[in-house]
């Protein structure tokens, strides 16, 4: 393949295949809880955070990551305090979208270096900045598969994993900095504001498919990886953004998956249901 | 108050001792004393907002009282650390479940408590597994997803996962709202056997005394958060 004997094109499709991986690992947990949007609410946070760096002279990853560890333990502690898990989402994020801009504004940060990092260039990445991508979602991988046992319950029913014992307090914060962690290592490659989509829509394409939680966050992680390969390649070869062929090619999956799955529905509804055979509206036990 | 006679060496599984809770200033709890003890099932009815489900949560650690002290196994809940001996299950629309889950799945999470992270569950705890899901008749069903099982299914399944770290204490939150008969039924003949066999204390909440009739210990009600002995099971179905 043509596009693949380029440097360039090797670390796009190496660095958003592994990213666009492990996002849906952390993204399972946190649409279970439905905290969907947390993650698009810590790319405003992020930005921010390289605003900052532009403003400081900072790598603008150190600042990203700084500020979001930072907003994942306000967040936590707001959301579990006087104000409600929505507004404490609201002020932490819109809080950093204005503050990002600004610091943007006054640090001096070209239009272009902002558009890029929203929603991400990886024809530009270094093998140095792969290598802290490859870093930081093997970290991720690594903290999920240690507390896997014990987010699955906190997923599932948080009153009953506190009342077994559960550190559930702790167990968010650390869920929350997983967030900040995947947004932090997609923004070069993906885009902060998009590398949401890769924590979500995998995740509800999976869900139509799988028959367990487990099964659902590989399924889901391989539809990421998928959609990081070919949106790459649809972007070399269209001429189109890499990050948002990505997500597009993403969607098409989920949109593929969801008008299969209500074909199969409507199809064995049709074969249970004959003319003048009674039809159980109660399932039995 | 105490639901049964005391002896001097056991140890209390649950015990509220002059406990009172308010939110905001308002009083929902007023001075509830009660001992539950081994073997034994209290059946606890009240009204909407009668403070049923705050008392539940105070019992399982979830609120401090304002007043008073709570006690698992002789411990204040602020410093009782073996959760695995209490098991709790909620009413069946903690089954509602966004991403596909598996029966298997949702009574693993029983474990999430007593294993530490990154432990894998041992050969005990795999046994355990097994032995839940046959109580409950869900061995055949293990691996369906828990949202595509009925409403009596989906609650055999949260009390499996209540189950699976052998609690001496069980509780259990309007377990029957949305349940079938059938599943009723089982439920019932598994909490006679928990009580009689394996010497479980069981609290059963409920504002439906024809599900606890002849399985009670003792009943009490809350009144305005105020806790009153109502006596046999029979009483309480007959005054219902």
């Amino acid at each position: 393949m043509e596009a693949l004997e380029f440097g360039f094109m090797q670390r796009a499709l190496l660095a958003s295949t592994i990213i666009a991986a492990v996002a849906p690992l952390v993204g399972s947990f946190i649409v279970q809880r439905r905290q969907a949007l947390i993650g698009e609410g810590m790319g405003h946070v992020a930005f921010a955070g390289v605003g900052l760096a532009f403003l400081t002279g900072l790598d603008p990853l150190l600042g990203a990551l700084a500020l979001t560890l930072l907003a994942a333990v306000a967040l936590v502690r707001l959301s579990r305090g006087s104000a409600g898990g929505d507004v404490s989402l609201a002020l932490v994020f819109y809080g950093g979208l204005a503050a990002g801009y600004l610091f943007s504004a006054r640090g001096g940060g070209g239009q272009n270096q902002i558009l890029s990092l929203l929603f991400g260039s990886p024809l530009n990445l270094t093998w140095g900045q792969v290598a802290t991508v490859a870093a930081l979602a093997t970290a991720v991988a690594l903290a999920l598969a240690f507390l896997y046992r014990q987010l699955v319950a906190l997923a599932f029913d948080e009153a009953a994993a506190r009342a077994s014992g559960v550190p559930t307090t702790g167990l968010v914060m650390a869920l929350t900095v997983l967030v900040a962690l995947v947004v932090v290592a997609g923004m070069s490659t993906i885009g902060l504001l998009l590398i949401s989509a890769m924590m979500v829509i995998p995740v509800a394409t999976a869900a139509h498919i799988a028959t367990s939680y487990r099964a659902t966050l590989w399924l889901s992680s391989a539809i990421g990886a998928v959609s990081a390969a070919a949106g790459t390649l649809v972007s070399y070869h269209a001429n189109v953004p890499t990050g948002s062929a990505i997500v597009l090619t993403a969607l098409a999956l989920y949109i593929g998956a969801a008008v299969t799955h209500a074909a199969a529905r409507y199809l064995a509804r049709r074969r249970h249901v004959r003319p003048g055979r009674p039809v159980d509206l109660v399932p039995d036990d | 108050m105490s639901p049964s006679p005391a002896t001097a060496d056991s140890v209390v599984p649950l015990e509220f001792d002059h406990v009172s809770f308010g939110y905001n200033g308002q009083i929902v709890i007023r001075d509830v004393s009660l001992q539950v003890r081994q073997g034994t099932f209290v059946a606890m009815v009240g009204a909407n907002g009668s403070g049923k489900s705050t008392l539940v949560r105070l019992a399982l650690g979830l609120l401090r009282p304002s007043q008073g002290r709570v006690r698992l196994f002789d411990t204040d809940t602020a410093a009782f650390r073996q959760w695995w001996r209490v098991g709790y299950v909620p009413q069946r629309a903690a089954a509602d479940s966004t991403l596909p889950i598996s029966v298997d799945e949702v009574v693993r999470t029983g474990l999430a408590g007593q294993l530490h992270p990154g432990r894998r569950a041992t050969r005990h705890h795999r046994q355990r597994i097994e032995h839940v899901l046959e109580v409950m008749g869900l061995t055949g069903l293990r691996r369906r997803r828990i949202d595509e099982l009925s409403g009596g299914q989906q609650q055999r399944a949260l009390i499996a996962r209540a189950l699976v770290t052998e609690p001496s204490l069980l509780i259990l939150d309007e377990p029957t709202t949305g349940v079938d008969a059938d599943a009723r039924a089982v439920l019932r003949d598994s909490l006679e056997h928990l009580v009689a066999v394996e010497n479980v204390a069981v609290v059963y909440v409920s504002h439906d005394p024809q599900t606890f009739a002849g399985l009670a210990t003792c009943v009490v009600e809350l009144r305005a958060g105020t806790l009153h002995i109502l006596g046999p099971p029979a009483h309480v179905a007959g005054s219902a």
